[in-house]
């Protein structure tokens, strides 16, 4: 029997509005800023083809290297701290009871908090002159300055990133860990498992789905981190803190070298492609080999 | 394995009126298969979790060989427990699932690697379960996971107690029968003491050395599937087991008093209870003495559920001047019709209590031979 397929090609008018907002939020900015990339403007009417040579600049540029180094060392440590932080942090919070919304709304708020407000509230929170923890250490006999100490300066914005962001770890964790059922719970304590082995066997594997999502959330965001350094340390001192979109923001907004900054942000942006997918994939791969094995069984 | 005994256990809930199990008492003998039967909310959960170690008594002490283990965890009781829907370790191998309790105890009990891998074969063996030990749970059918979970539950030799929680709820009904079969057949070769909990008449009385009927926080009977069928001690346990359960008629205003003083139902009973296979329908003219407990019905409904020897068999509903009335065995009769219901065996009730069973006096009938037991 024949089958009637009607053909209307009108159906791709339906696809038009998506195709349109995809490419005037992605594509066209995208493709602009590649095209800046090879060329190098002076201005609006003088523009000159110049190939590749931003790009090799750039990845030859010693700031650029040491931002990156900086940016790879902070972006590690904050995933270091808040991942585990955030499960221990969601293992301690009661399953069920009044105490677990207020909990959960408490460690909500300091996700709400604008990013330059709360680079603000540490900029004040650890001076050294006025501020609680600076003035305090200082008491204890620290000699804690943040403008001038680059030890101290990384300190205090690695603190300041896990006080905002452990919470988003905790809560992700907290669904996961609400996703078990008690029985496992009770099962592993009849078998006689430690907190070590409750923790590896029965709370982990739920656990793994949702810190995927963590780790890669917090791994993109802490590789774009501008808004809070910037207000905090402003990058200093000297080049201490400046990470790679500071740095970007110094050449693009503050020189207007937008031939350069352009092969910045291309390579930027592949970088951070580049880490999210050796990640998702090393992480799925798991997975896949699980599911062919189980079709295979079967 | 242990002999576990409830001396006045009761329990309830902080601040509520009343309490969630009444105080009771039974000895579980070690090695025994022993079934906690119930509707949901009659307390069965809560004893459960009161032997598990979730709830701590609020009266009453538990013993296990003697020790009062009241204020133990779980652990301690050194019990294991399978649950309603299979709970397994879901990144380990079916092997190392079924070694993890030994290993978790390794510092208690001193097993070898050696110790351990024997136990799995042997345990995997009894199950049949030998070709998933390399598997990965959530490789395996819902009935393969529950079978893996129950042999975990018996991995340790020295278990004082298998509780079982409704074990066969998430399995098809296919294969409840198989896995039922499996689980007593271990129970018996490994002689471990179990308390299986469940709402299923079946599965108790077929798993159950001894069954516990419960109802509203009590326990109404304790004792053999076969005892607890044909001697409720109470008429919910009359009404609660069997399928249909049990009629009940009073006696006081449907039976002629000559009658039932005839059939030896004491003075004092208020109502009788019968199984519908302790009853035979019979066309006139009457072939039974005048001793047995009759009455005259209209058929309403006929269920047949086989044959036998040709004869359709079932349940035949009737209304009669006592109300309806259920009889299984040959159906010899149709919808409408009028037809005699005639007792040859009923046990009777005072207070709701058993007091006693009858038999129709030298009934002509070879049909009067009890077959509640079968």
């Amino acid at each position: 029997m024949a089958i009637n397929k009607p053909y209307n090609n009108r159906a791709w008018l339906g696809v038009l509005p998506v195709l349109l907002i995809v490419a005037f939020s992605a594509v066209i900015p995208l493709m602009t800023v590649v095209n800046y990339s090879v060329q190098d403007i002076l201005d609006f009417n003088s523009r000159f083809y110049v190939g590749l040579d931003w790009y090799r600049e750039t990845l030859q540029d010693p700031r650029f290297i040491e931002a990156f180094g900086r940016q790879v060392l902070f972006s590690l440590s904050v995933l270091a701290i808040e991942i585990p932080l955030g499960i221990l942090v969601a293992r301690g919070l009661p399953k069920n009871g009044a105490w677990t919304s207020v909990l959960l709304i408490l460690l909500a708020v300091p996700l709400l908090i604008p990013w330059n407000v709360v680079g603000t509230i540490w900029q004040i929170y650890a001076r050294s002159d006025i501020g609680l923890l600076g003035v305090g250490l200082n008491e204890l006999g620290l000699a804690f300055n943040y403008t001038s100490n680059p030890t101290h300066a990384w300190l205090t914005l690695i603190a300041m990133d896990v006080w905002h962001w452990t919470s988003l770890v905790a809560l992700l964790s907290f669904a996961g860990l609400t996703s078990v059922p008690p029985a496992y719970y009770q099962a592993a304590e009849l078998d006689g498992a430690s907190k070590w082995q409750v923790f590896r066997y029965v709370e982990m594997p739920r656990l793994s789905g949702v810190l995927v999502i963590a780790v890669l959330l917090r791994l993109m965001d802490s590789f774009m981190i501008y808004t809070e350094p910037f207000v905090l340390t402003g990058g200093g001192p000297g080049n201490a803190t400046t990470f790679l979109s500071q740095y970007l923001a110094t050449m693009a907004v503050g020189q207007f070298d937008l031939g350069p900054a352009a092969a910045f942000s291309v390579i930027y942006f592949l970088f951070i492609l580049l880490f999210c997918w050796i990640f998702y994939n090393s992480v799925m791969l798991d997975g896949t080999v699980d599911e062919s094995e189980a079709r295979h069984h079967d | 394995m242990a002999n576990i005994i409830l001396d006045e256990l009761g329990f309830a809930y902080p601040g509520a009126l009343e309490p969630t199990l009444l105080p009771l008492s039974v000895e579980i003998k070690d090695g025994e298969a022993f079934a906690l039967l119930g509707a949901s909310g009659a307390g069965k959960t809560t004893l459960l979790n009161l032997l598990s170690g979730l709830l701590v008594p609020t009266t009453g002490r538990i013993l296990f060989n003697g020790v009062d283990v009241s204020s133990q965890s779980g652990s301690e009781r050194n019990l294991a427990q399978v649950f309603q829907f299979p709970v397994l370790y879901e990144s380990l191998t079916i092997a190392d699932n079924l070694a993890f309790p030994l290993r978790a105890r390794k510092a208690v009990n001193g097993f070898s690697a050696v110790d351990i891998a024997s136990r799995v074969a042997k345990i995997a063996g009894e199950l049949e379960i030998e070709n998933l030990l390399k598997r990965k749970p959530k490789t395996l059918s819902l009935f393969q996971k529950q079978l893996v979970a129950i042999g975990r539950a018996l991995m340790r030799p020295d278990v004082s107690v298998v509780l079982l929680d409704e074990p066969l709820t998430a399995v098809e009904p296919r294969t409840k029968w198989q896995l039922r079969q499996s689980l007593k057949r271990l129970q018996e070769e490994l002689g471990v003491t179990m308390i299986y909990v469940t709402h299923d008449q079946t599965e108790a009385l077929t798993f159950a050395d001894r069954v516990a009927v419960m109802a509203d926080g009590k326990i109404l009977q304790t004792a053999s599937p076969q005892e607890v069928y044909e001697q409720p001690a109470h008429e919910f346990v009359g009404f609660f087991i069997g399928s249909p359960g049990m009629n009940f008629v009073a006696i006081d205003s449907a039976i002629p008093a000559p009658m039932y003083a005839a059939s030896g139902v004491d003075q004092f009973a208020q109502r009788i209870g019968f199984r519908p296979e302790w009853a035979r329908l019979e066309h006139p003219p009457m072939t039974h003495p005048l001793s047995a407990v009759h009455w005259l019905g209209r058929v309403t409904h006929c269920q047949i559920l086989g044959t036998q020897d040709g004869v359709p068999v079932g349940i035949t509903t009737l209304a009669s001047e006592v109300g309806e009335l259920k009889v299984r065995g040959a159906i010899n009769a149709t919808v409408g019709e009028e037809i005699m219901v005639v007792v040859d065996r009923c046990v009777s009730f005072c207070a709701e209590h058993y007091v006693a069973t009858h038999y129709a006096q030298s009934s002509t009938s070879q049909l009067t031979n009890p077959v509640g037991n079968e």
